[in-house]
This record gives structure tokens, C-alpha cells and sequence, in this order.
């Protein structure tokens, strides 16, 4: 495998992870999205050796690429960017609500600890 | 058969279920059927001697099946299950009162559970048995609990739950770790298996019958299951389900007794519960919960016996399983009649039943006898063939189970005449409301049925030998209706003698409530348990989000560990193409600036920038569709971002430090977790890509040049399609949540702040 791809993937997903644990919306669709470009970039790196684009007629059969994860790749960037659009659209939503792009926290989960630290389970 | 006959049950369960409330009481004669029909066919196969056998697969890959094998042993027990079943049912017709509304469902729920045992008695399958014996534990509980409003019941309910339930979790583990030891998921073959988790195994499964079997010190349910109506404390807590424990010890006697720790382990459970439950019996005043704790020590000799294991001790623990369930069954039955006749079950208030119910007083002297193990009964055999069992033993085992046997006999002919001076002795006259019609005949039946085994002897002996032999692998000995001037009838005469004279002295002592140890310990520990749960889950489930994910992220960085040893620098280059080193470094510095840029914008900006250095990637590497893709999608995400984050405040919040010290670690790890990952994976080459196949595939059956594009649209053509349902999908959310978000936004805005539990504070630190 291609090392210098390797450590693009290990770099984009560590910055990726440390963003998506932020209160920040706005750092975590980012990170988000730096995830998806880790996935994509590993997906290639580990379908094969850099080659010629694969189509026919255009190089030999054996300088080619490997066609077989770039189609799957091309999935992954087109869902990942739905995602990505779809996060962005609920971000533009908490803002107009709150007027901030803070993470909240689970209110149930709480409402739950607060209720079982102190003991009250069973009259919930 | 087998499968007929179980679904017979479940029939009749699903059309009581329904019709329950429309037949009233009447429902527990129609539950009657399905077990009287399992009675005639374990009596016509009665001394045949090739098993019957029935296998339903359901999973062949994972060799999960229901695999059921009807031997001699298991004749027995469906006689023991459904026999005393149709007993049972027509004692609780005359035992509820017609006006009862819940009769159709406690018909259902009993005769579910006769059902559950007679699946967990014929299983072969150590899965069918595991999921058997769970029926039987939930069922147990749904009877325990059957008159549902009262707190004392529902706790009783509970800890039976909690004991037989967690015993069913030892015994999963248990089963897990014995037949990968043993290589084998049948009962019937497993051979003798060896090493540590073989012993692990064993342990778990001991333990597990002991909690079924209401061993000391898991024995606290058993008495406390005593607030169940009479029919089910004679049918499920004396004859049967207890029975369950006994039955696992018998069958995995093959293959784990020769494990030192089975048979210590197993000794211990039993003999200390024959002595503690004898202890018990002659303690307490509720006639039910004497005969439960004498329960507790007949259970505790079964064990010893089946764990001890010889020909000889096994064919005497068959012999007691048939006589306790007889004269146990036969004595709760009388016991609840006198609860329903007399109102009370309480010795202190009970006195002259000898005269005003002769039936019940002859049937339970009968029984009675049979449990101090006096002839002419079957009790007697039995407890001949054991003390003849323990006295062929030799080293320090035989003074173990010797005295064990022993004093368990003098303790129970002991607590045998307290019970019957203590229940039909003299004293003021109770008086009893007007006999029901059918609620003698079933304790009548049963309590005969311990002189008629002994009388047939020889029928008896070969049905329990036969088991025995399947049991045991050995040859085995004789009953003998009466053994002659021997050793064994010296002690028996003994024990008879000393026994009574204990019953009489106690019988004599002061009336006193025992203080019930076992019963608070059990529920301290469940209440334990409880409030432990709810700590762990307090500090787990506390509701910040970004603490979830750095936990997630460091167990599955924990869990790549392991891949280490598989990375190998063969597989590895530096680089194909120089220009790749310079971009995977254009999209490193990228993605660390995206961590220290302060503003929204800037973040935007050097998102882009990362995504056309990706798209170059695509570029160098051969793939120019994935390139183009890329550049449209980043360019399309950088004018969302901007239209989404354009009007907030231009810079980010800041958050504490240290927080922000521990979630570069974790995202570190989490990094290096996938490049291990990766480089283990790429040490496992599989093979040359199939370019020439997918060139030609896409040549001949796309007609076209492009492969991805033909992969695409044509070889992966319904995948592209739901692709582009979830962009339309995805579409469609983004228009409902911009459209939504202008015109109500004043109103909502105000709840929402108030709700809100964010704020600098509450960010983890």
C-alpha cells in the first residue's frame, strides 16, 4: 500500500474524529466531512497501484486503475455528501431556533442520570 | 410424536388464551388433555428400548436445532411431569372457586409451563434445553405472581425470577465453554471432557442447578415461592421444576463427573442443603413451608447422589427422584386442601384433622411414611439403595456422603413426624368449612401410588435400572423390596428411631417465628445488584454527546490493537507517483489547519482546499470520474456551509483546555487505529485487480469504454438507483428544514432556550 496515502487517511481521520467530538455544529459538520474524505481516500489506496484512467481504448489493460473501487468510492463521496447537506440544513435549523450552533445535551439522558444517581428510578 | 405432542400443548395454550375467560374454571380441565395424552404415550413406550428421537432444524450452519431424545430416564420424567400435570390439574378444578375471573390465563401459564419441562426433559439439544429451562423460569415466575396485587407475592415473584434467571445466564456460559470443550452440542454425545474452561464450564453448570434446584445458598426462593397457589407450589416447586437442577446434574454426569470440581462442587451444594433445609423444616409453622424446606434437603440428596455418580448411587437417586416426587406431591396436595377447608395453614392452629378429615390424614400418613423412608413404600427403597450406596464408597468420600445421607435421614424422619403430629395431633378442634367433591382423589392417587411402586418392585426396578445404566454407563445393581439382615437395615432402624425421637422432642418446643436469613440475604443482593446498575448507569448515560463519542472512538481504537502484530512494511511504499507525497501532505496541513482556524469563514475555505487536494488524489491516482465528482460536491458544500454558518458570530466558541487535550488523544488513537487497520489489511494482498474482466464485462454488456461509468449505470445499475433516492430524499429535507425554519422561528425559539441544558459550564472538562 501506498504510505503516503496511508498517513492522509490516518491524518484526516484523527482531525475528523477530534472535530466531531466538539459542541461546536459548524467544527462538526467539518469533521464530518473530513471523515468521508479518510473513507474515499482508503477505498482507493487500498484498491490498487496508481495507473491510467480505465477507459477502453485510452491505455493498455494493464496501466490501468483499478475501475472496481472507484465505483464503489464514487457512491461513498455522492452519500456522504447528502449527509453532509442534510447536517448542514439541521445546523441552519438550530441556528434559527437558538441563534447558536452549540451541541445540546441529551436532555433525556439527563433526566435519566439525574433520576438514577439519585435513586428515584422506580417512581419514574 | 415428540413434536406432536408439544404442539399439542401449545394448541390447546393458544385456544385457552382465547377462550380462557368463556370457560371459567372448565379451562383447567381442558389443560388437563395435552399432559394426560403425554402420560398414555410415556406408558406405552415403558421398557422399550430404542430412544425416541426427533430433530427440527432451524439454523444447519450454526448447528442450531431442536434435537429431542426420549431414553429411559426421560420416559421416567415425562411420567413424573405429565403424570403429576393431569393430578394437579384436577386438584386446582376442585381447589379454585368457580367465581375465580383468572383461571383461563393461570390454565395457559400451567400448562405452558408443563409444556416448557416436558421440552426441557426429552431435549437432546444442550440449546433446546437452555432455552427449555429459561421457559420454565419465566413461567414459574408468572405463577409465583399469579394473585398480582399483593407486595409480599410480587417480591417472592421476583426473587425466584432473579435466582432461576441468573442461574439461566451460569448455565448459557456454562454450556458455551463445555461443549467446545467437549466438541459436541448433544446430551447424548458428550464424552468426558478435560481442562481449564471444561472445569470453568463445569462450575457454571453446578451452579446453575443449584439456583434451579434451590440449593444452599441459592435456596431462599424456594420457601418464599410458597405464596403461589397450592396446585403450583405441589406441581412446579416440589414434583417438577426444582427437579430441573437434579435433572441437569443427572444428564451432564457423563460428561463432566469425572472433573474433581463437579463432584466437590456438587457434594457441597448437597450436602449442605439436605442439612440446612432439614434445619428449616423443623423450624417453621406454615405446614407449606415445612414440606418446602424438606423440599430443599430431598433436593440436596439428589444432588449428592447424582454428583457422587457410582452405578449404585445414581440408581438410588432415580429411585428417590420417582418416590419424592410421589409422596411431595401428595402431601402439598393435602396441605392445600387443609389451607382451603381450614382457612389456615399454621400448625399452632390447627389440631383434630385426624378425626374430621380421615382421607387426607390416612393419604398423608401414607406419604409421610414414605418420605422418612419406612416400609412398605417406595421412600424406603430408595433410602436403603442410598445408604447401601454410601456405605460402598471408600476413602474420605464415603465418610462425606455417608454422614451426609445419614444424618440427612434422621433429619427428615424427624421433620416427617413433626409434620404429621404438628398437622393431625391432638388439639382444639379446627373447624373446616364442607368438603369439595374431586380435591382428595388426586393426593389419594399419588400417596398409593408409593405403596403400589412398592409392591411392583420389579416393574420399578427395571424402568429406574434402565435409567440408572443410561445414567451412570455402568452396570447397575437391584431395588430390593427388602434387603435382608444387612448393614444398610441396621442403620435404617437406627435412623427411624433416632429421627422420631427427635420429631417428638421438637415437637414439644415452645412455638417460635424463625428469623428467614436466607430470604433477606437474597433480596439484599438483588437490591444490590439493582442500585449498582443504576450507579453504572448514571455516571455512562449522562447526556453529554461529545463524551459518547470519545468513548466509542477509544474502544474501537482498543479494538484495532490486536492488528498490530499483522502490519508488515512489505506491502508498504512510499509513494507511486512523487506528486502523491506532495498531496497527502496538502490535505494533512489542511485538515490541522482546519483545527486552529478561529473563524467560520476560514473553515470553510480550508474544507475547500482539502477537498481539491483530495480530488487531485483521484487525479494522480487514475481516476478522473472521482475527481470530478469531488470538485462538484466540495464546491457545493463550501456555498451550504457559507449559507448555513454565514450570519453567526465569525469565530468559534472555545472550550476548556484540558477537554480539548483529551479529545486530540482520542482522535489521535482513533487515527492510528484505521492506519493499523489499513496496514494490516494491505499485508493481505488477494490477488491481481480484475480489470480485464470488468473491461470486458463493460465492452460487451454495457457497450462502453468508461468502466466506472458502466459499473455505475449498468452492472450496479439498481444500486445507483437507490443512490439517487436518497440524494431525492435527502433533497427533499433540506427544502422541509430551510422552509421551515423562516416564519416560526420567533415563537419556538423562546421554549427552546428555556430547555436548553447547554451552556459553557456543562462542557466536560
Amino acid at each position: 500500500m501506498n504510505t503516503a496515502l496511508l498517513l492522509a487517511v490516518g491524518g484526516l481521520t484523527a482531525v475528523g474524529l477530534y472535530l466531531l467530538t466538539g459542541r461546536s455544529l459548524s467544527r462538526i459538520v467539518i469533521g464530518y466531512s473530513l471523515l468521508g474524505h479518510a473513507t474515499v481516500v482508503a477505498l482507493i489506496a487500498a484498491g490498487g497501484l496508481a495507473g491510467r484512467p480505465p477507459i477502453a481504448g485510452g491505455a493498455a489493460l494493464e496501466d490501468m486503475s483499478n475501475p472496481l473501487p472507484q465505483a464503489l468510492t464514487l457512491t461513498a463521496i455522492v452519500i456522504s455528501f447528502g449527509l453532509t447537506l442534510f447536517l448542514l440544513a439541521l445546523a441552519r435549523r438550530q441556528r434559527t431556533l437558538s441563534g447558536d450552533d452549540l451541541v445540546e445535551d441529551d436532555l433525556e439522558d439527563r433526566r435519566i442520570a439525574a433520576a438514577e444517581g439519585s435513586g428515584e428510578a422506580g417512581a419514574r | 410424536m415428540i413434536g406432536g405432542l408439544l404442539l399439542s400443548h401449545a394448541a390447546v395454550c393458544l385456544v385457552l388464551a382465547a377462550a380462557g375467560r368463556r370457560l371459567g374454571r372448565g379451562s383447567l380441565l381442558v389443560a388437563a388433555v395435552p399432559p394426560a395424552a403425554a402420560t398414555v404415550w410415556g406408558v406405552t413406550r415403558l421398557g422399550g428400548e430404542e430412544p425416541a428421537v426427533a430433530h427440527v432444524s432451524w439454523v444447519d450452519g450454526l448447528d442450531l436445532a431442536m434435537t429431542f431424545r426420549v431414553d429411559a430416564f426421560a420416559g421416567i420424567m415425562t411420567l413424573i411431569v405429565s403424570g403429576i400435570g393431569v393430578a394437579v390439574f384436577v386438584y386446582a378444578f376442585g381447589y379454585f372457586s368457580a367465581a375465580d375471573p383468572a383461571m383461563g390465563r393461570f390454565a395457559t401459564t400451567l400448562l405452558a409451563f408443563s409444556a416448557a419441562m416436558l421440552g426441557l426433559v426429552w431435549s437432546d439439544s444442550v440449546w433446546s434445553l437452555f432455552v427449555f429451562w429459561e421457559l420454565t423460569s419465566v413461567t414459574s415466575f408468572l405463577l409465583v405472581g399469579h394473585k398480582s396485587t399483593d407486595a409480599g407475592v410480587l417480591a417472592a415473584a421476583r426473587r425466584a425470577l432473579m435466582v432461576t434467571g441468573g442461574g439461566g445466564l451460569a448455565l448459557l456460559a456454562g454450556l458455551l465453554l463445555v461443549t467446545r470443550a467437549a466438541d459436541a452440542t448433544l446430551l447424548s454425545d458428550l464424552g468426558p471432557v478435560q481442562g481449564a474452561s471444561a472445569v470453568v464450564g463445569a462450575v457454571l453448570v453446578m451452579v446453575a442447578a443449584a439456583t434451579k434446584s434451590a440449593q444452599v445458598p441459592f435456596h431462599a426462593w424456594l420457601p418464599g415461592a410458597m405464596v403461589a397457589p397450592t396446585p403450583v407450589s405441589a406441581y412446579l416447586h416440589s414434583a417438577t421444576m426444582v427437579k430441573a437442577g437434579v435433572v441437569l446434574v443427572a444428564v451432564a454426569g457423563p460428561a463432566l463427573g469425572s472433573l474433581a470440581a463437579w463432584k466437590a462442587l456438587g457434594l457441597a451444594f448437597g450436602i449442605a442443603s439436605i442439612f440446612w433445609g432439614a434445619v428449616g423444616a423443623l423450624r417453621h409453622r406454615d405446614a407449606k413451608l415445612i414440606l418446602a424446606w424438606g423440599t430443599v434437603s430431598q433436593l440436596g440428596m439428589l444432588i449428592t447422589l447424582f454428583s457422587v455418580g457410582t452405578a449404585h448411587a445414581v440408581l438410588a437417586a432415580v429411585a428417590l427422584l420417582v418416590a419424592h416426587a410421589l409422596f411431595k406431591g401428595a402431601l402439598f396436595l393435602i396441605v392445600g386442601e387443609i389451607d382451603v377447608r381450614a382457612g389456615t395453614r399454621n400448625i399452632d392452629e390447627l389440631g383434630g384433622l385426624a378425626r374430621s378429615m380421615p382421607i387426607a390424614c390416612f393419604a398423608a400418613v401414607l406419604a409421610g411414611m414414605s418420605m422418612a423412608g419406612a416400609p412398605p413404600l417406595l421412600g424406603f427403597v430408595a433410602k436403603e439403595t442410598a445408604i447401601a450406596a454410601a456405605l460402598d464408597l471408600e476413602g474420605p468420600e464415603a465418610w462425606i456422603v455417608g454422614f451426609g445421607v445419614i444424618g440427612g435421614s434422621v433429619l427428615t424422619v424427624a421433620y416427617t413426624v413433626r409434620f404429621l403430629i404438628a398437622v393431625f395431633g391432638a388439639g382444639p378442634q379446627t373447624p373446616l368449612a364442607p368438603g369439595r367433591g374431586a380435591l382428595p382423589a388426586p393426593s389419594v392417587i399419588l400417596a398409593a401410588a408409593g405403596v403400589a411402586g412398592y409392591g411392583a418392585l420389579g416393574v420399578v426396578d427395571d424402568l429406574v435400572g434402565e435409567a440408572a445404566a443410561r445414567l451412570s454407563g455402568a452396570a447397575v445393581g437391584h431395588l430390593h423390596r427388602w434387603p435382608g439382615l444387612t448393614l444398610e437395615l441396621g442403620v435404617s432402624a437406627v435412623v427411624l428411631a433416632i429421627g422420631a425421637l427427635v420429631g417428638l422432642a421438637v415437637s414439644r418446643r415452645p412455638p417460635r417465628m424463625p428469623a428467614d436469613l436466607g430470604a433477606r440475604w437474597t433480596d439484599a443482593s438483588i437490591d444490590g445488584s439493582v442500585a449498582f446498575g443504576r450507579t453504572v448507569c448514571a455516571r455512562v448515560q449522562h447526556g453529554s454527546l461529545p463524551v459518547y463519542l470519545v468513548t466509542m472512538t477509544s474502544v474501537a481504537a482498543l479494538a484495532a490493537t490486536p492488528f498490530l502484530a499483522d502490519v508488515s512494511v512489505d506491502h508498504l511504499v512510499v509513494w507511486h507517483r512523487p506528486l502523491q507525497v506532495l498531496l497527502a501532505a496538502a490535505v494533512i496541513s489542511a485538515a490541522v489547519a482546519l483545527c486552529f482556524v478561529g473563524t467560520r469563514l476560514g473553515a470553510g475555505l480550508a474544507l475547500g482546499g482539502a477537498g481539491i487536494a483530495v480530488a487531485a488524489i483521484f487525479v494522480i491516482h487514475g481516476a478522473p470520474d472521482l475527481a470530478l465528482t469531488q470538485l462538484l460536491v466540495e464546491a457545493t458544500i463550501v456555498v451550504g456551509f457559507v449559507l448555513a454558518f454565514g450570519h453567526l458570530s465569525r469565530s468559534f466558541p472555545l472550550t476548556g483546555a484540558r477537554w480539548r487535550a483529551v479529545r486530540m488523544a482520542i482522535a489521535g488513537l482513533g487515527g492510528a487505529a484505521v492506519v493499523i487497520g489499513l496496514g494490516a489489511a494491505s499485508a493481505n494482498p488477494s490477488g491481481s485487480p480484475p480489470v480485464a474482466e470488468m473491461a470486458t464485462a463493460a465492452a460487451n454488456e454495457g457497450g462502453g469504454g468508461n468502466i466506472v461509468n458502466v459499473i455505475l449505470t449498468d452492472i450496479r445499475g439498481l444500486d445507483t438507483l437507490g443512490e439517487v433516492l436518497v440524494l431525492a430524499t435527502v433533497a427533499l429535507g433540506v427544502v422541509a428544514l430551510a422552509r421551515a425554519s423562516s416564519g416560526t422561528a420567533s415563537e419556538q425559539s423562546a421554549g427552546t432556550a428555556s430547555e436548553r441544558a447547554t451552556d459553557a459550564a456543562s462542557e466536560p472538562a
